[in-house]
Formats: C-alpha cells, structure tokens, sequence
C-alpha cells in the first residue's frame, strides 16, 4: 500500500497525522509534544505497517528496521544517552497504540534494552540496586507479556533483539482471541490495527525526588474542582497503577516537591483545556524533572459528572449541548437511588481497604465472633461480621449479618462466594489484623469500592427538585431539549421514563410533557434526536 | 450413629435443627434424636431454637478428630489433599464464573453463558470423585460426600440451578466448603493457616 508518510513517525509533535494512524497513545505524545509539554520522545510504527505485518511478518520487520534504528539514533540523541551499552544507556518502553484501546492487546513493556553491560553500565551511574530492581523489572515484565509467562523460553540477551521481539509482539497481540472478540462485539473495524509506540524510559523508581503518579485534574468522585491523584516516591508507572503498594495522596508531592507540582497542575490545566474535559494523567518525576507520560478523559462517578458538566460550562470549555451530553440519564437514576455520597465517604476514617466481593453499603456493629454476632442478630442489632477467613460454620453467622469482612481471601474465596449468594456486600483480603482492630466498632462497609469506614454512614439521594446541581442541569435542558419536561401544567403525561416513551413522544411531535423526571426525559430526548441526526459522539 | 459424626456435623452447619442435621447425615431421624438427646445432657451439644455446639463439645470433636487422624495414613491422605487443592482452584474461577459475567452480578439471563460455565462442572466432577475416594479409603466416613455431591449435580442437571452455590442448603458449593475443612482437618492444618498459604481461598 503506497502510504503518503513512512512507516515510522517521530513524535516530535510535528507527527501530523490522525488517531487512526498514529494509534491514541502516540497521537496524544505527538500532541503533548507539539504544545511544549515534557513527554520523554519517542516515535511510533504506525497502524499501516500492522496491516503488512500480517501479510508476512519478518519481510515486515526487515523492511522496516533500518527506519526503527534510524529512529533509536534519534531518541539517543534527544536524551545523549545510548541504546545497549553504556556509558549513560537507554531503555525504552515498548507499547501498543490501537485507535481504539481494547481488551487482549499486549499493553506495555518497560525498561527494554537491558544485557549485563547496561546493568554494570546503570549501577556505575546510579545504584548496584537500582539497576538490579531495573533489569528484575524487565525480565519479569518481558517474559510475563511478550513471552505469554512461558518459563521455559529465554528472555533475549540481545538488547535489539529483545526490541524486535517486543514489536513482533504487540503486532501479533492485535490478532489475539480476545482482542478479536471485543472487536466483533463492539463492530470494529478489522483492519484498522495498533500503532507500536517506543518511548525513551524515565525512572521513577531512580534516586531521590523521583517517583510516579496519577493526577486527576478535578476530583473524579466528589467532582470538587481540586487536584486528586496519587503519588508513590521510588515507584515506577505499574506499581500505581496495579495498587499493589501503599501510595500517598498528591499533597504529598506538593511538600516533597512544590516546584514540581506546581509545573504538574498547569500542565494538567493545559490539557484539561485542550481536552475540554478532566484528564486522568499518568507521571513520572525523575531526579527533580516532570515528565508527563499519558493523559485520558478521567472516569467519574454519577456525582461528578453532574458537577463537573456544570463546572466545565460555567467556565467556558463547553456549551449548553456538550453539558448535557456529559451526563447521562443512567447518572441521573443512580443519583436518585440513596448511597454513599462520595463526599460523606471520604470524609469518614479508613478502616480497612480489600477486594470488593459484593457490592453494597451497609453499617453495623463488628464482631469477629459467629456465635456473639448470632446472638447479636436475634436482638436486631446490625451486625458485620468480621474473621480472618470463613470456615463453613461462619455461613450462619454470615446470613445473619448485614455485612462481611475477612482478613484473608481473594474474590473466589468461600467469603465471597457465599457473600455473593446471599447479597451481602462485603470486602474481603483486607490483610492481617483487621479482625482485632475492628472488633467492636461501628463501621461502615462498601463492597463496591473495598472499604471499611469508621462510624454509620447515611446513605442518600438526590432529588431532581431539591439538588441545585440537577435543578441547573433540567433548566438547561429545557431551553435546548426537542421536548420539554415539567413535573406539572396542562402538556401530555408520559406514563414513566423509558426510552420508547420518549421516542413516541417525539414522534407525536409533543414539545412539552409532565414526566416523573423531567431531567431524565429531556437528556433521553437529547440522544435520541441526535442518534437519529446521526450527530451522536463517535 | 458415631458422636464424631454428630458433632461434627453439628459443628459445620453451626446452627441447624434436629429435621436438617437427620436430612444431611442421610439418617433415620429417631437414631439422630437419641444421639442429640445423650450429647446435649452431657453438655456437648447446646439445644435452643437451634442446635449448635458448646466449647467442651468442640473441645471433645477436635480430641475425637485428632485420634480418627492418628490411625490414617497421613502421606496418603496427604497426597489426596495435594490433588484436591488442584482442583479447587478451578472450581472457585467456575463459581465466580457463576456469580460474576464481564466482573458484574450474572442475571442469569444468558442462557448461552451460563450453560457453558456449568458444562464445566461436569469435568470437577470427574475430577474430585477419585480423589474422594482416595481419601475414603483413609477416612471411611467422608464417603457421605461423594454421595452429596453427586445428589447436588443431579438437581442442577435437572434444571435446579440453585443446588449449584446456595448456602444452607447442600448444595454442591456447600458440600465442597465442607469437604474442604474436613480434608485441612485431616491434615492436620488450619483453615487460617491455609487461607495464608492462599489455599483455602
């Protein structure tokens, strides 16, 4: 296929080329890049050279590693470190780039280019321990998602060969079952394929003010416009991410480092501009510089989306149109259900974090004794019960509960099988000692989000009259719905919320309608008609 | 009728009445009652609404437990237990297969989806019935759980979803929680001490 650019991109932020080319991580770089935001460089084999791939793979790779050592030249003159011996050696990051992320795609390998030399190489400019804990990283990393876990085939000593093979497989991964699935099931294009983005290393595991986090530019829970994030000195990018270790709120890089944080808000306020949304961005600090490594549109609970939809159109970034869309009229019926409110959750001590194994919140006494917490029950106390792990003589005492707690368990153990059958919510694993220290205290328990709070917390809901925030939305809704909802007047009833409800009722060409909930009836309305203008986000 | 089999049945189902203990135990109800009336006069057994088990009735089952585990071959019981574990892993993912599709609650809707989750159950099955076995040849009584978990497939092929994971009753996931502290039992092991070992989960 006669393509109009090469096969491998810089992504200096001159790239100048579409998502579906460039793949979503490496159109973001390019991006970030060309607005002057410190992103380690790094080019990308675009979404066309996938498509050869399949067609014969090693003519593929042959054909095109000229370009990819080219490119390696480039990325070792950018960071005057070299790529597979030392003195100052290069490591990269190897991943893939689909236009669309998915399930089953190989998603990332870090700290690439490593042989014996560049661990001496790494230890004489750093530490015997950080190039060790460096290279353990990679050897594990590559084996666990270029080698599919196999332990009997060996991790490439060849640090060329170790990018090759990495390459090699983020292309294969696009064909794997599972990726293929959600293709099919989602209607994606086949042919469209993933990028492979190489991204020079920074470490944030390196020495000291170096670390890693996660930033959200707004708060993704509560939607109170402050930064919420995490932060993890030493660590690098997965230890975060997979939860794995203990992380210390944002606020701490501010007193660690404040020059620092300060560079990593107005970056998150660029982005949040150019995004028109809050971001979820991904960070590295290494010996003192920032460096930003991703940033995505941030998930949000149904609370923070109502919020921020306002915040983000008083403020300008969106009009009345994107408002609405932001909120959906599921967000809507789960504010109207009672919960834990976000901010109530948070301002409640933390007891104990585990696995979620059943969802729900719940509050009662603990007891960590089946026959105290029975008799307990029998006098209709709400009891939680909490042990180190069930036993079969537990399930009694776990009926009788409202909630459960244990110690030890992941999310097949007896615990959460049996909390799952009854209903119960319950967190589970929440680790060695948590049976002495909740025994006897009122708690709170959250099997959505894992967590034990301390004291009963109320749960509540928002009223579409009586919540301002829903009150502003609905007035908004009214001056740009095709049908206008009221809760009162002489208009159409409609019977219920439903969608075929709507859809008959703009058929009928009503304009205005009394609905059980208005809100909820016009953001219907609103999808609906530009479902139908085909104006519906893509 | 044994009072290590009372007891511990007792002891496993934690509250239940003289109708169930009969019911699982597949017992004539008269023999169990006779049993339950001597236990509960000697203090082993506390009687109310429900029958559960007091702290000289645990203290006297695990002295009965120790001495049944004293006459077993324990490398061979042992080995039984290796090969269960095996198997319990994957029935613990086939039961969160059960109760979890894509990570949310099944409803149970997906006809498709939930037959092929219990097709599986088949090859559990095939998988644990010599292992019990085996473990029968040391421990004569575990046999009882063979024949349960076979009565709970029969249900579930006939359509009775429910003799699959519900509590109380014995359903097939019931009769595994209780097959499974009878072989740490018998290995002379502690459900903590295997939770810790991230066998017993």
């Amino acid at each position: 296929m006669g393509a109009k650019h090469p096969p491998v991109m810089l992504l200096d932020g001159n790239a100048g080329l579409p998502r579906e080319t460039l793949g979503n991580k490496g159109y973001g770089i390019d991006a970030m890049r060309g607005h002057g935001l410190p992103v380690p460089p790094a080019f990308c084999l675009t979404t066309e050279v996938c498509a050869q791939f399949f067609a014969d793979p090693q003519r593929c790779l042959d054909g095109i590693w000229d370009e990819v050592r080219e490119k390696m030249g480039w990325l070792e003159r950018q960071t005057s470190r070299t790529f597979g011996r030392g003195p100052r050696p290069l490591l990269v990051s190897v991943r893939s780039g689909a236009a669309q992320s998915m399930p089953g795609m190989l998603d990332t390998v870090l700290d690439l280019g490593m042989d014996d030399a560049v661990e001496d190489a790494l230890a004489a400019v750093s530490s015997a321990e950080f190039a060790a804990d460096t290279r353990s990283r990679f050897v594990h990393m590559y084996r666990r998602i270029v080698l599919g876990g196999e332990e009997s085939v060996e991790v490439p000593v060849d640090p060329w060969a170790q990018l090759r093979g990495a390459i090699e497989a983020v292309f294969s991964s696009w064909n794997s079952p599972r990726a293929i699935a959600y293709r099919r099931h989602h209607g994606l294009d086949e042919s469209a394929g993933t990028a492979v983005v190489v991204q020079a290393m920074v470490f944030g595991n390196f020495a000291d003010d170096s670390g890693t986090g996660v930033l959200f530019s707004r708060n993704p829970m509560t939607g109170a416009d402050e930064p919420f994030g995490e932060w993890l000195p030493g660590g690098q990018g997965e230890d975060v991410v997979s939860g794995s270790v203990d992380v210390e709120p944002i606020a701490a890089l501010r007193d660690e480092q404040p020059d620092v944080y300060d560079e990593l808000m107005v970056a998150a306020r660029m982005l949040e501009r150019l995004g028109a949304d809050v971001q979820d961005i991904e960070f590295t600090v290494e010996e003192g510089t920032l460096w930003l490594l991703q940033t995505r549109v941030a998930r949000r609970s149904a609370q923070a989306a109502v919020r921020l939809a306002l915040q983000l159109r008083q403020e300008g970034l969106i009009d009345d149109a994107a408002a609405l869309r932001r909120v959906s009229a599921a967000h809507v019926e789960t504010l109207l259900l009672p919960s834990l409110q976000p901010e109530t959750r948070l301002a409640a001590p933390l007891l104990a974090k585990g696995l979620p194994a059943c969802p729900g919140v719940v509050s009662g006494t603990a007891y960590t004794d089946v026959d105290e917490a029975l008799d307990a029950a029998d006098e209709d106390e709400d009891v939680i019960l909490v042990r180190a792990a069930t036993s079969p003589d537990d399930v009694q005492g776990m009926i009788a509960a409202r909630g459960i707690v244990t110690e030890i368990g992941g999310a097949t153990s007896h615990a959460a099988v049996v909390s799952r059958e009854i209903g119960r919510p319950a967190v589970v694993g929440c680790g060695a000692g948590v049976v002495e220290a909740l025994a006897g205290r009122l708690i709170t328990v959250d099997g959505a989000e894992g967590e034990v709070r301390e004291g009963i917390l109320e749960l509540t809901a928002w009223s579409e009259t009586d919540s301002p925030d829903l009150a502003e939305l609905a007035d908004i809704a009214r001056r740009i719905s095709p049908i206008r909802a009221h809760t009162s007047g002489d208009y159409p009833v409609l019977e219920n919320t439903s969608e075929a409800a709507v859809a008959d009722a703009l058929t009928a060409g009503f304009t205005d309608v009394i609905s059980p909930h208005p809100l909820i009836t016009m953001l219907t309305a609103l999808r609906l008609s530009a479902d139908s203008k085909g104006l519906a986000d893509v | 009728m044994s009072e290590l089999t009372v007891l511990q049945a007792v002891r496993l189902k934690g509250r239940v009445n003289e109708a169930e203990l009969a019911a699982t135990l597949y017992e004539d109800p008269a023999g169990v009652a006779s049993t339950i009336a001597q236990l509960t006069e000697v203090g082993l057994l506390v009687a109310g609404k429900t029958l559960r088990i007091s702290p000289d009735g645990r203290g006297r089952l695990n002295a009965l437990l120790a001495q049944e585990r004293s006459g077993i071959d324990q490398d061979a019981l042992a080995a039984a237990y290796d090969d269960f574990r095996a198997v319990n892993a994957g029935f613990k993912a086939l039961v969160a297969d059960w109760q979890l599709k894509d990570g949310q609650p099944n409803a149970h809707d997906d006809a498709g989806y939930d037959a092929a989750v219990l097709a599986r159950l088949d090859d559990v099955h095939h998988r644990v019935s010599p292992i019990i076995a085996a473990a029968t040849a040391q421990l004569p009584r575990l046999d009882i759980y063979a024949d349960k978990l076979a009565a709970a497939l029969e249900k579930i092929k006939a359509g009775d979803t429910a003799w699959f994971t519900r509590p109380i009753i014995d359903s097939y996931h019931t009769v595994w929680f209780e097959l499974h502290e009878e072989l740490i039992v018998a290995s002379g092991l502690s459900r903590e001490e295997e939770a810790k070992a991230g066998h017993a989960q």
